[in-house]
């Protein structure tokens, strides 16, 4: 297995708030489709945990999620 | 909690309102779409969920219970995600645990204050990277974030585990647990 492959941080990507940006459809993450059930389910609890963590970390209390939907709304 | 309380300033169109909404309503949107998680990227789909309450919120009707506009957030997002679980052709394992609980997040002064702390305790090059994700919200891949803090990708996803591990480590020294998922 190489790096590229390596479930922990193809995890760690899926985690994050980033996903590519479409005006007409949803984009996931491209790294989500390389990960099987169980190792989906582990990045959506740590994306959780990770907001959290973001959230208090944010002077307005917002996690990176809700920063880019403001983003998106363009306001972020 | 009521979050209902910015209602009147979002349907005036007012855009620190809905943020304000934003920071109390998301954790529970997001945890009513666990369930999917392993058939949709529910990051994606939560998104998308919150983007569309901003733009049809103008057009909602309280049914005078609290946090009226979290609940119609959460059936938006659930909808959504049932419409991607048919276009993904894929199927629900455990459908019986579709019901959650909404309950807004207020914040934690608290739990804020010793994130901070144990935040800035942080080894350089971890901290680099956990800041770089924080000040781009998204808007950039960790490609391109690694490339902009001179790492690899392997080496910036790497130093983003060590700096949320090493929270949870310094949190937990302080008798704060938030999550087994951040630790390991």
């Amino acid at each position: 297995m190489t790096d590229d492959e390596d479930p922990a941080l193809l995890i760690e990507q899926v985690a994050s708030a980033h996903r590519p940006h479409s005006q007409t459809e949803l984009r996931y993450h491209p790294a989500w489709h390389d990960l099987g059930a169980p190792d989906r389910i582990r990045a959506f609890d740590l994306a959780r945990s990770l907001r959290r963590l973001e959230a208090a970390l944010d002077p307005e209390n917002l996690s990176t999620t809700a920063r880019a939907v403001l983003a998106r709304m363009g306001t972020g | 909690m009521d979050l209902d309380v910015h209602l009147p300033a979002i349907l005036a169109g007012d855009t620190t309102a809905f943020a304000r909404w934003l920071a109390g309503a998301e954790p529970s949107v997001r945890d009513s779409l666990r369930s999917f998680a392993a058939v949709i990227d529910v990051e994606a789909v939560l998104q998308e969920a919150l983007l569309r309450v901003w733009q049809v919120a103008p057009r909602f009707e309280p049914d005078g219970r609290p946090n009226g506009l979290l609940r119609f957030g959460v059936r938006i997002a659930r909808n959504l995600a049932i419409s991607e679980v048919r276009r993904m052709r894929a199927t629900l394992s455990d459908p019986s645990t579709l019901e959650v609980a909404v309950e807004p997040t207020p914040p934690d002064p608290l739990l804020r204050a010793a994130i901070t702390d144990c935040r800035d305790k942080l080894p350089p090059k971890p901290r680099e990277a956990l800041d770089a994700r924080l000040t781009s919200a998204g808007a950039y891949d960790d490609d391109a974030l690694a490339t902009e803090l001179g790492m690899r990708l392997n080496t910036f996803l790497q130093n983003i585990t060590r700096a949320r591990q090493l929270l949870a480590d310094c949190l937990r020294k302080r008798g704060i647990h938030i999550s087994d998922e951040l630790a390991t």
